[in-house]
């Protein structure tokens, strides 16, 4: 039960985990912009696609909401090779991620989509805007504020989730805390000390996510 | 390998044992989050208590709920199950890899289920807990008997949802050693059959244990909200 604490020897490997966080970050920006197109796509679909375009997408979102991240990646990863298709690790884990969080962000866009009222659009033509001042006044600042706040907790999820890129050999901010463990053996200084990057990381993000809604489109979000 | 290849090994995968397997570690995956849920809501309502008191007394306390909350929702879940599985080791804790999966799951989902329970506890409206004051009533029987049935219909909903994001998240347990559905699926490829096959099997038994726990949820919320609605509306006497 006596154990010492040795920080020493594990605060050289600081920029070398701190690399892996931007690959996190990296990571998770890609799946998150991946999934924002198709969630977009989707949740159009939902709504103006008609019932079997819509009914499709409705099985996707269900089917990819109710089955776990991990097991995805692993039936990208170690299934389709057996049908011949081929992926890399980080490309593994980046479709993985961008189908699971498209299946999401369809739910939460097409909340947003529906948040804007007919009426705010007839006053801003009333008032004479054209399209443009309708999209940058009424339309974006509505839309963001009401979705600002579940898009920047599902991006934060999603930097959470890139964890387990680890598990496929991706050398991301988990993956490098294995390598440094496995040559240091300091486990616990390497998993806190990883684990307060990854809490000083996310909470960049959402600060810097509710500076942009606060400043940007006068949105109040809250941070902690 | 081809698609005809795969559908001839279908048979082979899907014999008795294979299949008392990947029920077994069904049940881990079922134990490993309704355990991680139940603990997570008695430690979760006392968190969620704790960063509400205003008494001088339980500041330490308070402090300790808001450090623990904010810093265990931002660290991933492999990251804290990686803690505590090399931790134990190298504190000499001879545990299981099941005992440090439901320990990690505890202390994950503690912080998330005390954040859900405070919200539901904020919902109920200051003057209901001053009238309880004014009755006479001590700490505990105002929460029990004003502050917590109240707060239920809040809570209830958004617990029940995370409690089926909760069953996926224990996926992670497998790194851990621990014999749930992935980690059975795992042990299956190993023997040589087609991963496509086991883990999409996999797959799919997640999405039968998630599917209607989730359609159960959502009746649980409208059900509730009606019910809140119809009590409003109707006469007080």
């Amino acid at each position: 039960m006596h154990y010492v604490l040795q920080y020493g020897q594990v605060t050289p490997f600081l920029s070398y985990f701190l690399g892996g966080a931007l690959i996190s970050l990296v990571l998770s920006g890609l799946a998150f912009c991946g999934g924002m197109f198709f969630g977009l796509v989707g949740a159009l679909c939902r709504l103006h696609g008609g019932p079997v375009l819509s009914g499709l997408v409705r099985a996707y979102v269900v089917f990819f909401t109710n089955t776990p991240q991990l097991v995805q990646i692993y039936v990208i990863f170690y299934g389709l090779p057996d049908l011949g298709i081929l992926f890399s690790p980080f490309a593994a884990v980046l479709l993985g991620m961008t189908l699971n969080a498209a299946a999401y962000l369809t739910e939460i866009l097409r909340a947003g989509v529906t948040s804007v009222h007919r009426q705010e659009l007839e006053a801003g033509e009333t008032m004479g805007m054209n399209h443009l001042q309708l999209l940058r006044f009424i339309i974006l600042p509505h839309i963001f504020r009401v979705l600002l706040p579940p898009l920047s907790s599902q991006y934060i999820m999603m930097v959470l989730g890139s964890s387990m890129a680890a598990v496929f050999g991706v050398e991301e901010l988990t993956g490098r805390a294995f390598n440094v463990n496995s040559t240091t053996f300091r486990s616990i200084e390497v998993f806190t000390l990883v684990a307060g990057l990854y809490v000083l990381v996310t909470l960049g993000a959402t600060i810097l996510l509710a500076l942009v809604a606060r400043y940007g489109f006068r949105a109040r979000v809250k941070v902690l | 390998m081809s698609f005809s290849d795969l559908l001839g090994q279908l048979p082979r995968v899907f014999t008795y044992y294979n299949l008392l397997l990947l029920g077994q570690a069904a049940l881990t995956t079922l134990l490993l989050s309704a355990f991680g849920c139940i603990v997570g809501l008695v430690f979760g309502l006392l968190l969620a208590l704790a960063r509400r008191s205003h008494a001088r007394l339980l500041l330490p306390l308070k402090a300790f709920a808001f450090i623990y909350v904010e810093i265990l929702r931002r660290v991933p879940f492999l990251v804290t199950l990686m803690l505590f599985f090399f931790g134990s080791q190298v504190l000499g804790f001879d545990l299981a890899p099941l005992t440090i999966a439901l320990i990690s799951t505890s202390v994950i989902s503690t912080a998330f289920v005390s954040e859900i329970i405070r919200a539901g506890l904020d919902a109920v409206k200051q003057s209901q807990i001053e009238a309880a004051t004014v009755m006479n009533f001590g700490f505990w029987q105002t929460l029990r008997l004003v502050v917590l049935p109240q707060a239920w219909p809040v809570i209830l909903p958004p617990i029940f949802s995370y409690f089926v994001l909760f069953i996926k998240d224990t996926a992670l347990a497998s790194q851990a050693g621990v014999l749930e559905l992935v980690q059975a699926g795992r042990i299956l490829t190993t023997k040589g059959f087609s991963a496509f096959i086991v883990f999409g099997a996999v797959l799919l038994l997640y999405f039968v244990i998630s599917y209607p726990l989730a359609r159960l949820g959502s009746h649980l919320e409208s059900r509730l909200g009606v019910s809140r609605h119809s009590r409003a509306r109707r006469p007080i006497s």
